[in-house]
């Protein structure tokens, strides 16, 4: 057993399953969906990323590649957040929430992405 | 530079050509243009109107292409519709006068040609690592390229009949094989398929005609001194003139190389089995011992394939009858010789009844295979070898059922391929025949070994080099300072107390070849492997030898960090 790939597969699958717990719900109803949730999934796809760091394999680039994806919608749905609630004062409207759940189904798309390239990839190399 | 010629050709061709249809359309244009400009238009407010020179253009593009908007911007005046009467008939004809001349010069061959020789030096400038070049697609030529495609080998094929390189464009490669229609005893045409290039790993020369195989092994030595040549040639005088080129120059007699299998198979049929099991012949396995009986024999054809023979069998103290229509050559050692055709009668004469095996060698399919049935008839024991000159009649050579098949385009088409693919296949036959104590032990080991790895699969050869484009991972390690031995590379990355499914041949190393390597050699920087294994384990190997993380826990038994948290980690917490 790897133990780099524990804490490897530990952190992505947890991010996958958080961003999907964000996901869910009717898309524009802020009650729906927490921002604590949000908060988690941003942290954990960052602890993620951080863990594929360094790796000079091909799949380790491309594990890398999607998990940067991941990163980038999600911290763009938490700006959203931010400057509905605290810079323009309207609170999560519908419309404002609406786009806060397309940029994190876009993160969720990535985070498969991920998940499939690992289990393939243990796969493979277990024949 | 030689494709931007090419080019240029192509481009100075399409100019001239088209020089005067170009002018004469210009001319038109410019004339009815002026015309339509300076003709007046109707009167609108009391002011003529005229065309401007844009509406003119637009006017005359669409009359010349026969396409006729209708008079536009406005309604013309009569002069100008005299005028329009003019320029349409003059331009349309003008049009086709120009189109007429494109169509002539694409359907002319040599303009043709030029455009498909430009097309072949632009795919072979295209392919980007080393190459070959195969001169002679025939029934060789089709074997080998086929097999050099398989095992990831980029060819590029010159031959002179359209209808093969045609046959060559249709077929289904792994990778695109640019082909050639072309004489390649002509430079240029050498030069086209890049011969000069440094890329250019070795020129194999088995057109059907001794001959021009001997030119361009001759002309490619001059334009490259250093590339390998690989030559057909069944004239022992064209021989001697090849090995006398210089360089890398290998050549390729069928029946000499039947002559020695025949040798193998009379003295050592194990590695007569061996052998035809690594080449792949239809249904050898590696107990498909055959031996030929010793005895009297008849040789039907005393051509190159006879000659050859005969000198093998009677080196072993076998008597030998020819049969031939050409009278004797005296020098040879013959018991029998009798002039004729093979017909029951001359079968007798030579001694049917008590001959043990027939070699039916002449250079006709149809002979040998009347030959093999009227054997047949008078002895029904015999052992047969039969020589297949056409790859067409594989169908009534199987059923014909003969104890060995010799098939020349075939038996040169793999020994090219081993020289190509396998070049230590050579010094491990030579280990293995070499007549000392203990060789035969070695050899029957070999072969539990390779049926127990790898049985009834395929046997792929595969020839590894450590450098650090075809094995970084090990030029990697090497380069700390790890040692990296060939057990570590062999055991299987899925679980490195399994062994792969292969076995080790040769490694060349530092100019020395060692036969069967131990499992604790230590691999060094530009070391050569030869080995025989599955399929799969081919591609195992191949990415462990290129994953630094696969080799390292391959090496240790260790997972290596893959990320900087863990490596961190490992640094920080393992070693205290």
């Amino acid at each position: 057993m790897n133990f780099e790939k524990v804490i490897f597969g530990f952190f992505i699958v947890l991010s996958l399953t958080l961003n999907v717990g964000f996901f869910l719900g009717e898309y524009d109803n802020a009650a729906h969906h927490s921002v604590f949730e949000l908060f988690a999934v941003v942290v954990v796809n960052l602890i993620a990323t951080g863990l594929k760091l360094g790796d000079r394999s091909q799949i380790g680039a491309i594990l890398l590649a999607t998990s940067l994806v991941a990163d980038f919608e999600l911290i763009a749905a938490a700006l959203r957040w931010t400057f509905a609630v605290h810079i323009a004062g309207t609170g999560v409207t519908p419309d404002v929430m609406a786009s806060i759940i397309a940029l994190a189904g876009g993160a969720l798309v990535a985070n498969i992405i991920s998940v499939v390239i690992l289990v393939s990839e243990t796969l493979m190399s277990r024949l | 530079m030689n494709s931007s010629q090419d080019i240029s050709r192509v481009t100075f061709i399409v100019m001239r050509e088209m020089r005067a249809p170009l002018m004469a359309i210009l001319i038109v244009y410019a004339l009815a243009i002026l015309g339509m400009v300076f003709i007046p238009g109707p009167e609108l407010n009391g002011e003529v109107q005229y065309l401007s020179i844009f509406h003119a253009f637009y006017f005359m593009t669409y009359t010349a292409t026969t396409t006729g908007f209708g008079e536009i911007p406005f309604v013309f005046s009569d002069a100008q519709r005299l005028w329009a009467i003019v320029c349409l008939y003059v331009s349309v004809v003008t049009w086709f006068y120009a189109l007429g001349s494109i169509v002539r010069l694409f359907q002319n061959r040599y303009f043709l040609r030029a455009v498909e020789e430009w097309r072949f030096a632009k795919n072979v400038n295209r392919i980007a690592g080393p190459f070959y070049i195969v001169c002679g697609f025939g029934d060789t030529g089709s074997v080998l390229v086929r097999g050099m495609n398989e095992a990831g080998l980029r060819v590029i094929v010159i031959d002179q009949s359209e209808d093969r390189i045609q046959a060559l464009k249709l077929r289904n490669y792994k990778t695109a094989v640019p082909g050639l229609c072309a004489n390649a005893s002509i430079p240029r045409y050498l030069l086209e398929a890049g011969v000069r290039s440094e890329r250019c790993q070795a020129v194999v020369c088995i057109t059907n005609n001794e001959e021009a195989n001997l030119k361009i092994s001759a002309i490619v030595r001059l334009l490259n001194p250093q590339t390998r040549i690989i030559t057909m040639s069944k004239v022992d005088d064209f021989e001697e003139t090849l090995s006398t080129l210089g360089g890398e120059v290998h050549i390729v007699d069928p029946f000499k190389t039947f002559a020695r299998v025949l040798n193998a198979s009379i003295n050592n049929t194990a590695f007569y089995a061996l052998n035809n099991w690594l080449v792949g012949d239809k249904g050898a396995t590696l107990d498909s011992y055959i031996q030929p009986p010793l005895g009297g024999w008849i040789i039907c054809g005393y051509g190159r394939m006879g000659l050859e023979a005969n000198r093998v069998l009677t080196k072993n103290g076998i008597k030998t009858a020819v049969i031939d229509p050409h009278s004797r050559r005296k020098e040879e050692e013959i018991d029998t010789y009798v002039i004729g055709h093979v017909n029951a009668k001359t079968l007798s004469r030579a001694g049917i009844h008590e001959a043990v095996g027939l070699l039916a060698a002449d250079a006709d399919d149809g002979h040998n295979l009347g030959t093999l049935l009227n054997a047949r008839c008078l002895n029904k024991n015999l052992f047969t070898i039969v020589r297949q000159n056409s790859h067409e009649n594989e169908v009534a050579f199987s059923e014909a059922n003969a104890d060995m098949i010799m098939q020349p385009t075939l038996v040169t088409a793999r020994k090219i391929l081993l020289l190509l693919i396998a070049p230590l296949l050579k010094p491990f036959f030579r280990y293995l025949l070499a007549k000392k104590a203990g060789r035969e032990e070695i050899l029957k080991n070999l072969l539990v070994l390779l049926r127990e790895k790898i049985g009834n699969q395929k046997p792929c050869l595969v020839t590894i080099d450590f450098n650090s484009e075809k094995s970084s991972a090990v030029i990697q390690a090497l380069d700390e300072g790890e040692e990296v031995l060939l057990g570590h590379i062999i055991s299987d990355p899925r679980n490195r107390d399994v062994e792969l499914d292969l076995v080790p041949f040769v490694i060349k190393s530092c100019g020395k070849e060692i036969v069967l390597p131990a499992k604790d050699y230590k691999i060094l920087e530009g070391d050569q492997l030869l080995f025989c294994g599955t399929s799969t384990s081919k591609y195992l190997l191949k990415s462990s030898i290129n994953s630094e993380y696969t080799l390292y826990y391959l090496r240790t038994g260790q997972y290596k960090p893959m990320g900087y948290f863990m490596q961190w980690y490992e640094r920080r917490f393992s070693k205290a």
